[in-house]
């Protein structure tokens, strides 16, 4: 693995509106806000603003925010569905903006996924022909398509229905296709654009227990939309809140949890049983000195409250070790439970 | 249909004339408006002497086929040009009933036939002889009839004296219903202008007549024996080797029309009309785009010797 | 593939579509193999038909006689509102009518439909038709509504007596499709002479689109609206008077607005019985004369009526927004202002036309055109007619002659033909596509026989074959009786030519007409050019177009198979357009995501996914081909239509109707078999 990142999104701008690239030229220059109050007074709508972010080859990166904040026309952006006003996006070192029709063909078929809110699902073809269909349109033979579906439609727990119609299938059942089509090229950047939304609750947990499942296997680069927070902190590597067309924080969950830049962001997290979901390596100090003489076997994977339940009766710093025993820092008891306070308040 | 433009004829007096009462001067005479303008011409001609007898008259606009019914109910009280070769089986049906009386010939000869532009001469060489045609049939030859020549025949509707001719002279033609006479004039017009061969089922008068330079093909002249006795004629195998029998153009009325409007049944009876005097009028019309009620108003002003006799017998 | 929900086991284990084409395939060799034996498969015998024309005739004069006096005075009480509509509208002097258009057009809809208005009627005024349009319009002001209540009556009907739905649908389907033609003589009859008459026919025409509508519309009024006025203690009628149709109000007004369009392309229909000195019968006295131009220009002016009205009605049923009424006093007011000033001046007339010399023109350019290109128009129809319609019609067995392929078709031809189609059926079923097969062969035997000498076993076999498909057993029953109904009553030989044509017209729309509707869809500069033209082609009187029709090719069946295609090719272009057009967003984004070229999205996602639509569309194409196939009987062609005309011309009650009938059950059928595919495609697609 190298150190250039897997996609790199630079300055990305997207308007819509007439002429809204000879606009977005005369406004440009100065701070994203200005930028913007310009553009909308023409009567034009910034929908993302100058967002900037990288990713990591093999990370799960999540774009958080509500409706209207602008994260599916980013998503859309990067993947060029609607061609950017303005800005960078590099996927695996190319230049996506600048490719040609025909090299985001050979992008599509070979390197991007793509998962849909609403599946997209094409109601005159089966499910394995669904699934097939990047693939087909790739020129592959019907029967070599078909026999390097299989396997997927077997991963995504449909071995059995390659023939039904989607107008045959539970919701669930349907992104299970989307899912299994956004893999059959063999993708090594996948897009997800809110998959599980429009599931119901039930539904969602399994898929997203199963996504992790097929997400460990692949290590595939994945970017994921969202607007519900939970999903993101249960899934993310690293998480982007965005709020109108802007990304306000990029972090880690606990890191969003625990440091919340700004109000909007707080809110967010307000719902959220934070010590669920903040990790003891968020808090710990680097430092060993004055660790007392019990070891309740706290690691840095472990939940805040798993650790604050394991030394409720504890007032000095507890190790921190490994899976191995190697100590990696200290923890001291009292911010443990500030830490679940702040979430509380 | 049919127009009235170079046959002459006079305006007759018929000598029946005697004076009558004008009857119900308070309810309008509905006179029928078809389809051409020389029933246009004919038709104002006489509403016009109607109206100088002291009645109220309305033109009514009706198709030449439908109107029939419509006189029978006597919701139109009148029609001025028939043309026996072209009248539906309803006038028939309607005479017999007794809801529609005959009042008459309008005094207008016609003539009709087999006829070809006269561009088409340089085509077929011995044109107007009849015979010429039997050689250059493949001259007329159409997808449609190949390898036959094709004939235009009258619409399906008015009968097909063309198919029959054809048969009658043993001719290798095949006849193609026109269809409408808008379909006829489309024809003429479009081998005029493309200088094409065409052979076509035509009567006169007619404004195309002149404006396409019509000519008719030399037949024997149509009578019963031609008619009905195979041997007669060129080919001894068959009737209908000869030319159409003479077209009468007559006026009709609603039955009741002579007891409400005696006068009125005695100038519509009476009256006639000389294509001498209707040409220039339909001239006016046609080719200089003048309004019939002002050509016709000119026209009765200018000749009233011609019209006021026969308003004056039948109301004085 | 998919199993048809229409059929639910079949014999032998044979998939139904494979049964159903090797069924008629079976009648269709059978046929063939004993036409030297039993000549009588081919032309139905003359002795076994029945003189149902006349019977029809007989039966019809009783009942018309029958009613005719109740009819009459039905005819004298309609001539008040009629009159009166003609006194208002032609008595009103022109300024007043074109301000009032114009105060009702800003009214609806700002300053755009005030224009449209304003420009629309100064243009029937410059036209010189003036007084005939006020005509015109006069018969449509009281036909609309006497069609609104007809058809208004039979919705409600159909919506509160479930048993009596299905019936009056099919009398919906019937209004629509008896050709007016047909009916208009026995109209003649019952109602006497005059606008009557027309006044009827355009009602009768008319009713359906409104029916529909309000049927539809009620059907829609959501449930709990319905139980929230049941559960108020409301009656029956009060239900539907006060919840469920304000409920349908946006519907009803759709009904509204095609009940208008339906009416005005009846004014020209109902200019053939005449009686009043309207715009259609300026049409037809033009078309007399040949004149294009002016017939063209008389044209234009129902066309500028029909745009007025859509757009105005189409703006009353689905904006709510009204605009400031003080200023369409100020309109109205100028208008009257208008007239007051003109009648001081003493020029209260409407004016003389000053397009005169335009239409000249058009005509002049029209003749010089064809005088032109006389030779090369001449290859293209006789192309046509040897290539294509002519082996379509008589087989090539007849069609193939030396004087036009160069050769003469001989039996062994034949022989040959069906051994290599034999041999192509084989191939076909052996690599997985029986029913392809069997569609092959038949379709070469259906080219070597010619459609109208095509054995009628072979016919109703097919048909009920296809019915059996798209509808399920008991449509196939009543496919197989209705055919066999005109096969007796000798309409037989007419009916085939009538098929003939309208199918070769059909075919071709939906070549051409779905290619157009394709680039339309994916060039909006290709739309923007095609979606005038089609408003002018469905609105324009059709017998506009045979003008220059017959100068080009002349008298004969390739003009009547253009001028029925410039007619019906319009839905296919709309409808393929708009299937294709409104395929959802999310299944193109996931076409493109998946790396589908324009062309690959095209064809495996758009088209598919538009199918239903499309074949809607192929549907009213061929309901627009038989309306037309009455019309294309004007320039000679032979069938169902020419019947039709010849009855009107010579009164025959009978043989009006009973062709009139005949066409009616050949696009009924035609209808409700695409109607059944189309259902059963938007059924594939989860759509229904």
């Amino acid at each position: 693995m190298t150190d250039r990142p897997a996609i790199s999104v630079e300055n990305l701008w997207q308007v819509f509106g007439a002429n809204a690239a000879s606009a977005y030229d005369e406004a440009s220059g100065g701070p994203p806000e200005e930028i913007a109050a310009k553009l909308k007074a023409q009567g034009l709508i910034p929908a993302v603003r100058g967002v900037t972010f990288d990713v990591a080859p093999g990370e799960l990166f999540v774009v958080m925010g509500l409706s209207g904040s602008g994260k599916s026309t980013l998503i859309r952006g990067i993947s060029r569905l609607v061609e950017p006003t303005a800005g960078r996006v590099e996927i695996e070192g190319e230049d996506v903006l600048a490719a040609t029709p025909k090299r985001m063909i050979e992008l599509r078929r070979s390197k991007i996924g793509m998962v849909f809110q609403h599946f997209g699902l094409f109601p005159h073809m089966s499910v394995i022909d669904n699934v097939a269909f990047p693939l087909k349109v790739g020129r592959m033979s019907r029967k070599e398509r078909h026999d390097k579906v299989r396997p997927i439609i077997e991963t995504v727990g449909l071995a059995g229905r390659e023939d039904a119609y989607p107008r045959e299938l539970s919701g669930g059942q349907k992104q299970r296709v989307g899912i299994a089509r956004s893999l059959a090229g063999d993708c090594s950047v996948w897009f997800l654009d809110e998959p599980f939304s429009a599931l119901d609750p039930l539904i969602r947990r399994q898929l997203q227990d199963e996504f992790l499942e097929i997400r460990k296997r692949l290590n595939t680069t994945i970017v994921f939309i969202t607007h519900d927070i939970a999903e993101a902190l249960k899934l993310a590597d690293r998480i982007a809140i965005m709020r109108d067309g802007q990304v306000v924080q990029i972090g880690t969950p606990t890191e969003i949890v625990l440091n919340p830049v700004d109000d909007y962001v707080r809110e967010f997290a307000r719902d959220v049983a934070r010590g669920r979901h903040a990790k003891v390596g968020s808090i710990m100090q680097g430092g060993t000195e004055g660790i007392g003489p019990d070891d309740p076997g706290l690691s840095p994977d472990m939940t805040l409250e798993d650790a604050l339940a394991s030394c409720m009766k504890l007032y000095e710093p507890v190790p921190v070790r490994d899976a191995s025993g190697t100590l990696l820092g200290a923890v001291h008891p009292k911010d443990l439970a500030k830490a679940l306070q702040v979430e509380q308040g | 249909m049919k127009t009235l433009l170079s046959t002459t004829a006079a305006l007759l007096i018929a000598g029946t004339a005697y004076a009558a009462d004008l009857g119900d001067t308070s309810e309008p005479i509905k006179l029928a408006i078809n389809e051409w303008t020389g029933q246009h011409v004919t038709t104002h001609v006489a509403g016009e002497m109607l109206k100088a007898a002291g009645y109220e008259v309305e033109y009514v606009t009706a198709g030449m086929l439908n109107q029939f019914q419509a006189i029978a109910d006597g919701d139109i009280t009148a029609t001025l040009e028939i043309w026996s070769s072209n009248v539906s089986d309803d006038y028939a049906k309607k005479v017999e009933e007794g809801t529609i009386v005959e009042i008459g010939d309008l005094g207008l000869d016609a003539k009709e036939g087999l006829a070809y532009p006269a561009h088409v001469a340089e085509l077929c060489p011995g044109l107007p002889a009849w015979e010429a045609l039997k050689d250059c049939a493949g001259v007329f030859a159409t997808a449609e009839t190949l390898p036959m020549g094709r004939l235009v025949d009258y619409p399906a509707d008015w009968g097909t004296p063309g198919a029959e001719r054809m048969a009658g002279f043993g001719l290798p033609f095949k006849a193609v219903p026109a269809g409408s006479e808008g379909a006829l004039i489309t024809e003429l017009r479009a081998a005029t202008e493309k200088k094409s061969p065409l052979f076509i089922v035509f009567w006169q008068p007619h404004w195309a007549m002149s404006a396409y330079d019509v000519q008719f093909v030399d037949v024997p002249v149509g009578t019963d024996e031609c008619f009905n006795d195979a041997s007669w004629g060129p080919n001894p195998d068959a009737t209908m080797d000869c030319g159409f029998s003479p077209t009468r153009i007559f006026k009709a009325a609603w039955s009741g029309t002579e007891e409400k409007w005696p006068a009125a049944y005695e100038i519509l009876s009476n009256y006639q009309l000389a294509v001498e005097d209707a040409q220039p009028m339909m001239g006016a019309i046609d080719v200089d785009g003048g309004a019939v009620e002002e050509v016709v108003a000119e026209w009765m002003a200018a000749n009233e010797a011609k019209w006021k006799p026969v308003v004056d017998a039948a109301t004085k | 593939m998919t199993t048809l929900d229409a059929v639910d086991s079949t014999p032998w284990g044979l998939s139904p579509k494979l049964l159903a084409a090797v069924v008629a395939l079976l009648t269709g060799a059978i046929c063939l193999l004993l036409q030297p034996y039993a000549p009588w498969l081919f032309a139905f015998p003359a002795g076994w038909t029945v003189p149902a024309t006349e019977w029809v005739g007989t039966t019809l004069e009783v009942v018309l006689n029958a009613i005719k006096p109740t009819m009459r005075l039905f005819s004298a009480a309609i001539a008040y509102p009629m009159e009166w509509a003609n006194i208002a509208l032609a008595g009103t002097p022109w300024p007043v009518v074109i301000g009032t258009v114009t105060a009702i057009g800003w009214h609806l809809g700002g300053w755009r439909m005030g224009l449209l208005g304003f420009v629309g009627f100064l243009f029937v005024l410059l036209s010189g038709y003036w007084e005939e349009s006020m005509n015109t319009l006069s018969l449509v002001v009281v036909s609309v509504p006497l069609a609104m209540i007809l058809g208004g009556l039979i919705g409600l009907l159909a919506n509160e007596i479930p048993r009596l739905r299905a019936a009056l649908l099919v009398a919906l389907d019937a209004m629509q499709t008896i050709p007016t033609f047909a009916y208009l003589t026995p109209l003649l009859l019952l109602f006497g002479f005059g606008p009557v008459v027309g006044l009827v026919a355009s009602a009768i025409y008319a009713a359906p689109p409104m029916a529909r509508n309000v049927i539809l519309g009620l059907e829609r009024v959501e449930p709990e609206v319905k139980e929230a006025g049941v559960m108020s203690g409301a009656t029956r009628f009060q239900q539907l008077f006060l919840v469920e149709i304000p409920a349908a109000s946006r519907q009803i007004m759709v009904g509204v607005n095609q009940c208008l369009m339906a009416a005005l392309s009846m004014v020209i229909i109902a200019a053939v019985i005449g009686g009043f000195d309207d715009i259609g019968w300026e049409v037809l006295l033009t078309m007399r004369k040949a004149q294009f131009g002016q017939a063209f220009l008389a044209g234009l002016v129902i066309v500028t009526f029909a745009i007025v009205i859509d757009r105005m009605s189409a703006r009353l049923a689905l904006e709510r927004k009204r605009f400031d009424a003080r200023i369409s006093w100020g309109l109205f007011a100028a208008g009257v202002a208008g007239a007051i000033l003109l009648w001081l001046t003493g020029v209260s007339a409407p004016p003389e036309g000053i397009f005169g010399g335009v239409a000249d023109s058009v005509d002049t350019a029209l003749g010089d055109f064809t005088a032109a290109n006389g030779a090369s128009l001449d290859s293209v129809k006789n192309n046509a007619m040897f290539y294509g319609l002519l082996p379509l019609r008589i087989g090539l067995d007849e069609a193939v002659l030396p004087f036009t392929w160069g050769f003469q078709w001989t039996s062994s031809m034949s022989l040959w033909l069906f051994v290599a189609a034999g041999l192509g059926g084989a191939l076909l079923a052996l690599t997985g596509r029986p029913v392809a097969g069997a569609l092959l062969l038949i379709a070469v035997g259906i080219l070597e026989t010619g459609i109208a000498n095509l054995p009628w076993p072979f016919v109703l076999v097919g048909a009920a074959a296809l019915a059996w498909l798209a509808q399920g057993p008991r449509f196939a029953l009543v496919v197989t009786a209705l055919l066999a109904t005109i096969l007796i009553s000798g309409l037989w030989e007419r009916a085939l030519l009538s098929l003939y044509l309208s199918g070769a017209a059909v075919a071709a729309c939906a070549v051409v007409g779905g290619a157009l509707g394709l680039l339309a869809a994916i060039s909006p500069m290709a739309w923007r050019v095609l979606r005038p033209i089609c408003d002018m082609l469905q609105t324009i009187p059709l017998f506009v177009f045979l003008i220059p029709v017959l100068m080009f090719f002349q008298i004969g069946e390739f003009s009547a198979f253009l001028a029925i295609c410039a007619y019906a090719i319009v839905p296919m272009i709309r409808y393929t357009q708009a299937g294709i057009v409104s395929t959802p967003p999310e299944l193109l984004e996931a076409a493109t995501a998946s790396g589908a070229s324009q062309t690959q999205t095209l064809l495996d996602v758009r088209l598919p996914y538009a199918t239903p639509v499309i074949l809607l569309g192929l549907n009213q194409t061929i309901l627009y081909a038989f309306a037309m196939l009455v019309i294309a009987a004007l320039i000679g062609t032979t069938g169902l239509g020419q019947s039709i005309y010849l009855a009107l011309g010579q009164a025959d009650v009978g043989l009006g109707v009973s062709a009139g009938a005949a066409m009616a059950i050949l696009a009924f059928i035609a209808d409700r078999l695409v109607q059944g595919f189309a259902e059963e495609r938007r059924k594939a697609l989860g759509l229904a």
